[in-house]
């Protein structure tokens, strides 16, 4: 019997021992690969405040993979699993090759291999994307190793689940790793590729949703990633009833303040995570069995982990809020999720404690562009306050809040009218966050100044203009105030004729500063246009002055491309202006008043141009003037028409040539005003010189216009031209043909003492522009200037001269 | 072209030396007769070569002299990890996924003259790994194990961080390298003189018989020994997702001197190498044949 006894026992020993050698063996080997590592080029960074680029205490994805690789490798291994891992630390050492890795999973005799990480969008910065996706390797749907489908399937539930996280789709997104990357073929993710075991990779969340990296630098929040890898594989291998411990988390939250550190956030994201949160995890007989300090870093994530199953209080508080707590169940082996919403502590009424504009009878009227700001004792009801917003006589305008809704700004959309008594009302139905209204309502009056725009000024290229087509093409707007020259460019877009923008040369824009006369901005072309088609400019209405006032309306100015110097008839070049020799400036007797010549290799033809440069001593109607001191061989006569190619300088200042007939009498002709930049082609009539008689080029004036502009610059001139009415007879002086009215601008109607066989009107160049075999012409489609008219009658033709005006 | 391109490798050295290694021979292996091919392994005559068959990687042996391709396993990753024994024999683990996902791994041979497979290892759950001594082959698992002869000679294995070194049938562990994550790629030199192996995170080394150090090769995944004073390595980067390079390095076993046999944008890796010969792959499983000679 003894030794029956004794034979039992030993059996029964044996077969316990050999047992549990056996389930020793035998539990599911995990192998666990933290992704990326070492802070290096292959590791990712998401750069956050407070945290600077590079920082390790950032966000780097290496950091969260492996705190979530630590939690897995810890849970599992209290669940009794067997594992492995391939890293411990976070070196460029320790990030280990993908081949190497691979082998290391293959020969560790593992069951399942997991990578774990987290996405990225690529977009460079923050991204509204933020959900689990998971890979296996082969197409979708049809894995090299399908028992890799059902390892990610059993994972998945488990990710998805979070509710810690917002996410901005519901589902977890499974592929083949040869689907997700085509442009790879077959080669897939380098951890998935020659692993011979069930192998998935995790991206478990966005980190570049700013909010997410935020919780990814939290280890608990990480630690809960790893307990939901747990439970993945618990329902891989069937082990869903073998552990007895269960664990609660969740993300505190103010109630109502949205966060403004951070852009673009999903849901309740939007809201503002509650730093330093004291939470107590509490038995049915209130004995706090774990205390929880939420960190500082912008997350409000709290945890409890390894709870015994059963009803528990979960109790927050903090000192700038109501306390709140909360019953839950803790279930073994699973997650419990409880969020809190916390309401902040306001317990006074709501005030303006600060405001703009501060105005009293007596005081300079108020900029018309002036924004009303508020400043409240608390964060603002939004709704409430907008309601209770009433402005008199009322404005158009736009509410927007700051300072987490303690600062409220109106901005009129267009500006206040001039000169106009208003009064804001804010009323007392206004209230905080909370929901206690202001004891009484708060009233503001103020009085606008007599000017809520600014004005044009002037522009080049205005409406209709001709702009040089030459790459370096200015544009310039100018106004009646000192514009605002912060990003001052881009209320300004130059399109060609289908609609596309014609760039601008960053680098060469040229803004007003303290102390001009007036506003403006030059902008320059970046690339020649093409001569003869369509351009516009137009001007944003925001363009606004130094105070805030803009425009009333947005402006458009159309022009036309052309070359200057295409457009020289086959006059005769008289003068080069290839040197400065012979052209002098005269002494003048004002004050402050200077002038210079020079030769300029900024020119239109040949090599040089002549350059007068300007100096006005104040907006009087002042002359410089440049002596021509040599003799043109060329002797000019009201019959003659001029070519004068000139650089402009916009300085609406005027320029005349000056004559000398030979009675010695000066003669000055208005050649152009300067109202545009570049270069342009100025033709005028001599019509100006008294007939009969001969005159020589002698100076060129430039005369100060009346307004604030062109008290200094420069002027180019190139090729001057003389247009002799070549292939026009004289005219004929002794016959009875008048020619009527002239100057005409309808018809010109001839009379003649004989019958009039025909009539043609003449340009200076003797082209004949139109022709009637009647006695009148029509006109009214002739470009104004002086022309010829041909009247046939019998055997004699007759010329007259006529000048057209509209 | 094919000239221009040898003699441009051939002046790829690394480090000084009197060295000068010139590549005689590079052909393209198996072209259009099979897919994709991963993970070969020459045996010792370089006559016959073993590589994992397209993307599911099962065995196949192919005879480099006859230019017969002969199945061995169409188990799935049966490839990935064979060996030739000194018998000649090819030596691989087979694996089963049970109902409660658990792996089982068995050991088999596959006797190349007579065609035919053996189980030598039964189906166990854990870890199966093969040794190849100078008299016969091993195979470990965690509750059984195989040898081919009772005194497999000379051998050498990795388990973990512990370099596993087997002299005339007796077993001695070293760990001669700081390693967490273990020791990979074991193999004795072809004179059974030397052990070559990688430590992960630390790079390759050469050591003697007793464990001692004797030199450290760098970085370079997946060495084997060329003969027995150079060695054949991979030299791979990666984003940490994707191969971003990978080349085919010629090391001196002393450490001395380094040459790239290969471009680094070849994406050529998992080199083997016997009697004179490298074979190697590509990430996209183009095997590739290379022959050199070296001026010492």
């Amino acid at each position: 019997m003894k030794k029956n006894i004794l034979s039992f026992a030993f059996m029964l020993l044996a077969a316990v021992f050999g047992v549990s050698r056996a389930m020793a063996q035998e539990v599911p080997h995990v192998y666990i690969n933290p992704g990326h590592g070492g802070h290096d080029s292959d590791d990712r960074n998401v750069v956050i405040p407070p945290f600077a680029q590079g920082d390790t205490l950032g966000f780097w994805e290496s950091n969260s993979n492996l705190w979530k690789g630590f939690a897995l490798k810890e849970i599992l291994t209290k669940k009794g699993y067997q594992t492995s891992i391939s890293r411990i630390s976070n070196t460029t050492a320790d990030d280990l090759a993908l081949s190497t890795i691979v082998y290391l999973s293959n020969h560790s005799g593992a069951d399942v291999f997991y990578s774990i990480h987290s996405n990225a969008s690529g977009s460079g910065g923050a991204t509204l994307v933020n959900f689990p996706m998971g890979f296996y390797r082969g197409y979708t749907g049809q894995p090299v190793i399908p028992r890799a489908a059902d390892l990610l399937g059993a994972l998945a539930p488990y990710i998805i689940d979070n509710s810690s996280t917002v996410w901005s789709s519901p589902n977890y997104a499974i592929y083949g790793d040869w689907t997700f990357r085509p442009e790879w073929g077959t080669q897939g993710y380098g951890v998935l590729r020659g692993n011979n075991i069930p192998a998935i990779l995790d991206e478990g969340s966005f980190h570049d949703y700013y909010p997410e990296a935020y919780r990814l630098i939290n280890h608990e929040y990480c630690w809960v990633e790893g307990w939901s890898f747990s439970l993945g594989a618990d329902a891989y291998f069937g082990r869903l009833d073998q552990y007895g411990l269960g664990m609660i988390t969740g993300t505190i939250r103010d109630d109502r303040v949205e966060r403004v550190d951070i852009l673009r956030m999903l849901g309740a994201d939007k809201r503002l995570p509650v730093n330093e949160a004291e939470v107590k995890l509490k038995d049915a007989d209130g004995n706090v069995l774990q205390t929880y300090k939420c960190d500082t870093i912008r997350n409000g994530i709290y945890l409890f982990k390894y709870v015994e199953p059963g009803t528990y209080t979960v109790e927050v508080s903090h000192p700038k809020y109501f306390s709140q707590s909360t019953q839950v169940q803790v279930t073994a082996n699973a997650k419990t999720y409880q969020n809190f919403d916390l309401k902040r502590v306001r317990d006074t009424p709501p005030m303006v404690v600060e405001y703009s504009p501060r105005w009293s009878e007596g005081d300079d009227p108020v900029l018309c562009s002036t924004p009303i700001v508020l400043q409240f004792n608390w964060d603002m009801d939004t709704e409430s306050v907008e309601e209770a917003f009433e402005l008199e006589p009322a404005v158009e305008g736009t509410i927007k809040w700051e300072d987490t809704n303690y600062r409220l700004i109106f901005t009129p959309d267009d500006a206040y009218d001039v000169d106009t008594d208003y009064k804001l009302t804010l009323k007392k139905t206004a209230k905080h966050g909370g929901g206690i209204e202001m004891e009484e309502d708060f009233v503001l009056n103020f009085r606008t100044t007599s000017r809520n725009h600014i004005n044009k000024l002037a522009m080049f290229p205005e409406e209709g203009d001709q702009v040089h087509y030459k790459a370096g093409a200015y544009v310039e707007f100018r106004s009646d105030s000192l514009l605002n020259a912060k990003d001052l460019y881009t209320f300004f877009h130059i399109y060609d004729k289908d609609g596309n923008d014609v760039e601008i040369n960053k680098r060469n824009i040229k803004n007003n500063k303290k102390g001009d006369a007036y506003g403006y901005i030059r902008l320059s072309l970046l690339k020649a246009l093409n001569p003869d088609e369509q351009y516009k400019v137009v001007v944003d209405k925001g363009v606004s002055d130094t105070v805030g006032i803009h425009l009333a309306e947005p402006l458009t100015f159309n022009f036309t491309a052309v070359d200057a110097s295409a457009q020289t008839t086959e006059a005769n070049v008289v003068e080069e202006f290839e040197s400065a020799d012979g052209f002098s400036a005269a002494p003048s007797e004002v004050d402050g008043l200077t002038a210079s010549v020079s030769a300029n290799t900024d020119k239109l033809f040949g090599s040089k141009s002549l350059q007068l440069s300007y100096t006005f001593p104040d907006d009087e109607e002042n002359e410089a003037v440049v002596n021509v001191d040599k003799t043109l061989e060329t002797t000019f006569s009201s019959l003659d028409k001029i070519h004068l190619h000139i650089m402009g300088d916009m300085s609406f200042n005027h320029l005349n040539l000056l004559f000398t007939g030979e009675s010695r009498a000066v003669v000055s002709v208005p050649v152009a005003d300067l109202t545009f930049h570049g270069w342009r082609h100025v033709s005028m009539p001599l019509t100006a010189l008294p007939e009969g008689d001969k005159y020589q080029l002698t100076g060129i004036s430039l005369v100060k216009n009346e307004t604030v502009m062109g008290r200094t610059g420069a002027i180019r001139l190139d090729n001057l031209l003389v247009e002799k009415p070549v292939g026009v007879e004289e005219v004929t002086a002794n016959s009875t043909v008048k020619v009527m009215p002239n100057p005409a601008s309808d018809y010109v109607v001839a009379t003649a003492d004989g019958y009039i066989t025909g009539i043609e009107l003449i340009n200076a160049s003797g082209q004949v522009l139109v022709r009637n075999a009647s006695n009148y012409i029509n006109v009214s489609d002739i470009p104004a200037g002086v022309y010829f008219v041909r009247v046939y009658t019998g055997e004699m033709v007759t010329t007259r001269k006529v000048a057209v005006a509209h | 072209m094919k000239q221009l391109l040898l003699s441009i490798l051939g002046c790829c050295s690394l480090l000084a030396g009197a060295q000068q290694v010139t590549v005689v021979k590079q052909e393209r292996l198996l072209q259009g007769v099979e897919g994709p091919a991963y993970y070969p392994v020459l045996d010792r005559t370089g006559a016959r070569l073993l590589f994992a068959s397209g993307v599911e990687y099962g065995l196949k042996l192919y005879d480099m002299n006859t230019g017969a391709v002969t199945p061995v396993s169409n188990e799935r990753c049966a490839g990935i990890d064979a060996t030739f024994g000194n018998d000649g024999n090819v030596y691989y683990v087979g694996q089963k996924i049970n109902e409660n996902n658990l792996i089982y791994r068995t050991g088999y041979k596959f006797d190349v003259n007579k065609a035919s497979i053996d189980i030598v290892l039964e189906a166990q759950h854990g870890a199966v790994t093969h040794a190849v001594g100078t008299r016969g082959v091993a195979m470990r698992g965690p509750r059984k194990n195989y040898a081919s002869a009772r005194n497999i000679g000379t051998a050498v294995d990795v388990q973990g961080s512990n370099l596993l070194i087997t002299v005339n049938g007796k077993q001695h562990s070293y760990s001669p390298v700081e390693s967490y994550a273990g020791y990979l790629w074991p193999s004795l030199s072809p004179d059974g003189t030397k052990v070559l192996f990688f430590a992960a995170g630390a790079g390759a080394f050469v050591t003697d018989l007793n464990g001692k150090v004797l030199a450290s090769l760098g970085n370079y995944e997946m060495p084997c020994w060329y003969n027995n004073d150079y060695v054949v390595a991979q030299n791979a980067t990666d984003d940490g997702h994707q191969f971003t390079s990978s080349q085919i390095m010629l090391l001196k076993a002393d450490g001395t001197f380094r040459h790239e046999l290969t471009k680094s944008t070849s994406m050529s890796m998992q080199p083997t190498s016997a009697a004179g010969k490298i074979v190697y792959t590509t990430v996209d499983g183009l095997l590739y044949v290379m022959e050199i000679s070296i001026n010492d």
